[in-house]
């Protein structure tokens, strides 16, 4: 009977986590919408919406990293079910940052978009993420992550490398000179800067005290 | 310094607004009793998509101006774009914001130095610049380096005219410029985050190629603060950072001059900075471009569709050397 309740008020605020998440997820895009049907995206829309996309993708990344220890933290095992539906936000988000590069900025020109690809180090690098992202949001299913047992959670350690490249690309397509920072780099620095925290704290020292 | 001859501006005849109209818009607008033009061009439709044709007939009036196009055609890009999405790292590096944030700059009193290697150097304020050189109004294309374009109507004078007055030596080779630095209404001047004042500079040869103009309005006004105000350089072959904006000292020198972009990140920026679709950037397609106001890419065209004015600059040099 007990064990009933409990199931029950489980089911319940697992249920509110996930309203909360997907109107978290979808929010972004419902705005970038909502801009883009007004003509608000500015003089240069393309642009805008390459780098917000981008910077959407790669705050719900880091997010979906930072969840367990803030969890751990917070004392709120609740956040659990966030962790996963904010990385497969980040890789839809992703996704349409892709889109908007290929198809609404080179018009699905394929030779020019390969000929971009392969001539900017920064493109490589946030391709490369991207391909990760694809990879872990197609084995995010529980009936693979069941199949996969130990393996599951030994690939989708590669978000934590597909964060750093992340990092990488965006501090890469900053104007600017990366070495002296003369440049916008505030917001890659700071989202970077919470990565490493993040890093750090999956070293094993560090781990255990928690 | 042997002098070349070269290719006219490339303007249709037709494509400058004759005088009569342009000073009959002038009174019109003085007798409405507008402040600024700026406020009804504003207002002003946007101009065409490229591949419409430009207004059958002149209504005569500001209507006018958005049927014009550059010589290879290409329609003016909206006021409002021209004025609202500006490089002007002074200010803020938020390209929208650089007009908000540039309200307070009012650029009077002006002037401009102009010295080091001339015969006759001199300091004009602004009104003597207006009284000594005919404004004139050039269409130029203007392609900035982060893979975008316009196409602007200025007002200016070319460069080479203020050049003859001071009457370089036979030592100088460049000519340096440089931008105020006036960090009580410029805030980003105080980030400290990059080595203002902002310094450009071009081979003496290029300065007085008859395409390099110093501009002292757009759309027939007088420059607003984010374009550039008072007086800027223009140099339409070039990716836009080179066209120095809000000038306070012109010198004549020896060696190759310091440019800020260039001293930031010189295996990015090169000193020449010409349009070149064959010379890539690690971060921007060189080879296309968005037209703002368009949606889709266009080639970019070599020295911007200018290389029949300025080849003969860069005869025998490896442009991907000096890029
Ligand atoms: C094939 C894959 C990708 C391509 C072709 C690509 C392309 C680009 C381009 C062209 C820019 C420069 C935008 C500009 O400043 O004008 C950019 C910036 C950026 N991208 Fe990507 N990207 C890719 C993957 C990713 C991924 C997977 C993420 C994150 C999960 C990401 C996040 C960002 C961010 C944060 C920026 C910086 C935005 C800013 O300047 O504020 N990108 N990307």
């Amino acid at each position: 009977m007990n064990q009933q309740i409990e199931d029950r008020k489980q089911e319940s605020q697992r249920f509110q986590m996930r309203v909360l998440v997907h109107f978290g997820g979808l929010l972004p895009l419902v705005l970038l919408i909502g801009s883009y049907v007004r003509d608000e995206l500015g003089f240069n829309p393309v642009e805008a919406a390459l780098q917000k996309t981008g910077q959407i993708a790669a705050v719900f990344l880091v997010l979906s990293l930072a969840i367990t220890p803030l969890r751990k933290l917070l004392k709120l095992p609740l956040l659990r079910y966030l962790r996963k539906p904010l990385g497969l936000y980040a890789a839809f988000y992703a996704a349409l940052h892709f889109l908007t590069f290929a198809w609404w900025d080179y018009g699905l020109d394929f030779g020019l978009i390969w000929a971009e690809i392969v001539a900017k180090p920064f493109i490589i690098i946030g391709a490369l993420a991207l391909l990760i992202l694809a990879v872990l949001a197609a084995t995010s299913f529980r009936s693979v992550q069941r199949k996969m047992g130990k393996k599951w959670v030994q690939l989708h350690r590669l978000t934590y490398l597909a964060a750093i490249l992340v990092i990488a690309h965006f501090l890469l397509a900053v104007k600017g000179n990366l070495l002296t920072l003369q440049g916008n780099y505030t917001f890659p620095l700071v989202l970077g800067g919470v990565l490493v925290v993040l890093l750090l704290m999956r070293l094993p020292g560090i781990r255990k005290n928690n | 310094m042997a002098k070349r001859k070269h290719g006219s501006v490339p303007l249709k005849k037709d494509e400058i607004t004759p005088k009569p109209l342009y000073d009959s818009r002038r009174k019109f607008l003085k007798q409405m009793g507008f402040l600024g033009m700026g406020a009804v061009l504003a207002s002003c439709a946007p101009a065409p998509a490229a591949t419409s044709a430009p207004p059958a007939e002149p209504t005569g009036g500001l209507a006018t101006l958005t049927g014009l196009t550059d010589e290879l055609g290409n329609p003016l890009t909206d006021y409002n774009a021209v004025t609202g999405y500006c490089n002007f790292y002074e200010f803020t590096t938020n390209k929208e914001k650089v007009d908000e944030q540039a309200e307070d700059f009012v650029p009077e009193p002006w002037s401009v130095e102009v010295g080091g290697l001339v015969n006759n150097p001199r300091t004009f304020t602004m009104s003597e610049i207006l009284e000594t050189f005919d404004q004139q109004e050039r269409i130029y294309r203007m392609r900035c380096v982060e893979g975008w374009s316009m196409v602007i109507p200025w007002l200016g004078f070319p460069l080479r005219q203020l050049l003859e007055e001071v009457e370089p030596t036979s030592e100088a080779k460049y000519v340096a410029f440089q931008t105020a630095m006036l960090p009580d209404v410029m805030n980003g001047v105080n980030s400290m985050m990059f080595p203002f004042p902002y310094l450009e500079g071009l081979r003496l040869d290029e300065a007085l190629n008859d395409l390099s103009l110093l501009a002292t309005g757009l759309y027939h006004e007088s420059l607003p603060p984010q374009n550039g105000a008072p007086i800027r350089l223009v140099v339409p072959w070039k990716y836009g950072f080179k066209s120095i904006k809000s000038i306070v000292k012109i010198s004549l020198v020896t060696d190759q001059p310091y440019t800020m972009w260039n001293t930031i990140a010189p295996q990015e920026y090169g000193f020449y900075a010409n349009v070149n679709p064959d010379v890539d950037h690690p971060r921007w397609s060189q080879g296309t471009e968005i037209r703002i106001g368009e949606n889709q890419r266009r080639d970019t065209l070599y020295m911007n569709g200018y290389a029949d004015e300025v080849e003969y600059l860069y005869e025998g040099m490896d442009l991907a050397v000096y890029y």
